[in-house]
């Protein structure tokens, strides 16, 4: 049954259509749909001062900070197994409207990015730039099925799967039926 | 109108980002390096050998990659050994599930605790054998 819920989520969130850009629901514990006004920030830089350009170009972590100067990082975008720094780096230093989830699950509070825009009134972007960005790096098509199933045919996993296998014990080494 | 609730709204965002840097512990942490999202989010059984590749998958799609210790506490990996690079980092990916003892510094941070990495001390491989129980997370293959 959770082997269904996550093939249905992970499907949802790549041919899932959203008329209007409004968070949809992913049923998370402690789930919350948001919108809210806050600036692009390198997490980093914001609590060390360790500030390079551009939020150091897509190889940081990055975050928002609200209008109450509350710090919140951004874990996830709408594209199965990846995050948001891509869908957020053009907006470094400035202020977006963010349209997501909060959810609140063993003490702690994330935030997942579906929308983004920057504030007031920019063109909406789903957050899902990761694909484009991966299948232009790869050479094939974002609506190939090698893209929409990048975490099987990412060169970099492939090595390290390779190498230790998919439980990390060893190649070959799998679960005891 | 949208120009005064623009200009508002940034000078409110420019008087609260002043705060300046956090003031960091000095710390040495023992645990499992995992997946942040699928063990905060529960989406799937998210530790040791059984989300060894789901955790892999998901650093490299650079999702923030966490600690997480013997007390339960999460902290999220901002820095490793002199490289700030927390997206899809190899020195990370080449550990993930590994049960780690690292020396470093925490920030805390409206209840997040980060963490930059000086040195992995001690590093004990992937010692957290669930695949037996729960097979290979989160599709079986």
């Amino acid at each position: 049954m959770k082997k269904f819920l996550l093939v249905s989520f992970a499907a949802a969130l790549l041919y899932a259509p959203h008329p209007s850009h409004a968070a949809q629901s992913w049923d998370l514990i402690g789930e919350e749909i948001v919108r809210f006004d806050a600036q692009v920030v390198d997490l980093l830089c914001e609590l060390t001062g360790d500030c390079p350009e551009n939020c150091g170009g897509g190889k940081r972590q990055l975050g928002l900070v609200d209008a109450d100067g509350k710090l919140i990082p951004v874990f996830k975008n709408a594209v199965p197994f990846a995050g948001a720094v891509v869908e957020l780096l053009d907006f470094c230093g400035k202020t977006v409207t963010a349209d997501g989830l909060f959810s609140t699950n063993r003490g702690t509070t994330i935030f997942s990015l579906q929308f983004v825009r920057e504030a007031p009134s920019g063109k909406w972007r789903k957050s899902n730039r990761f694909l484009r960005e991966w299948a232009e790096t790869n050479g094939v098509e974002v609506n190939s099925n090698a893209a929409k199933t990048w975490f099987r045919n990412d060169p970099r996993i492939k090595a390290l799967i390779a190498k230790d296998g998919k439980l990390g014990l060893g190649p070959g080494v799998l679960p005891a039926e | 109108m949208k120009s005064l609730f623009a200009t508002l709204t940034g000078a409110m965002l420019l008087l609260t980002l002043g705060a300046g840097p956090a003031a960091a512990a000095r710390v040495t942490i023992t645990g499992e390096v995992i997946d942040s999202w699928c063990y905060l989010t529960e989406i799937m059984y998210p530790l040791g050998s059984a989300h060894h590749q789901c955790a892999i998958w998901c650093a490299t799609g650079g999702i923030p990659v966490g600690l997480l210790d013997d007390d339960g506490r999460v902290y999220i990996v901002l820095k490793i050994e002199n490289d700030s690079n927390s997206v899809a980092n190899p020195t990370v990916l080449d550990i993930q599930s590994h049960r780690v003892t690292v020396e470093g510094d925490t920030f805390e941070r409206d209840g997040i605790t980060y963490l930059t990495i000086d040195r992995v001390i001690n590093d004990e491989g992937i010692v957290n054998l669930t695949a037996d129980d729960y097979g290979i997370q989160p599709f079986g293959e």
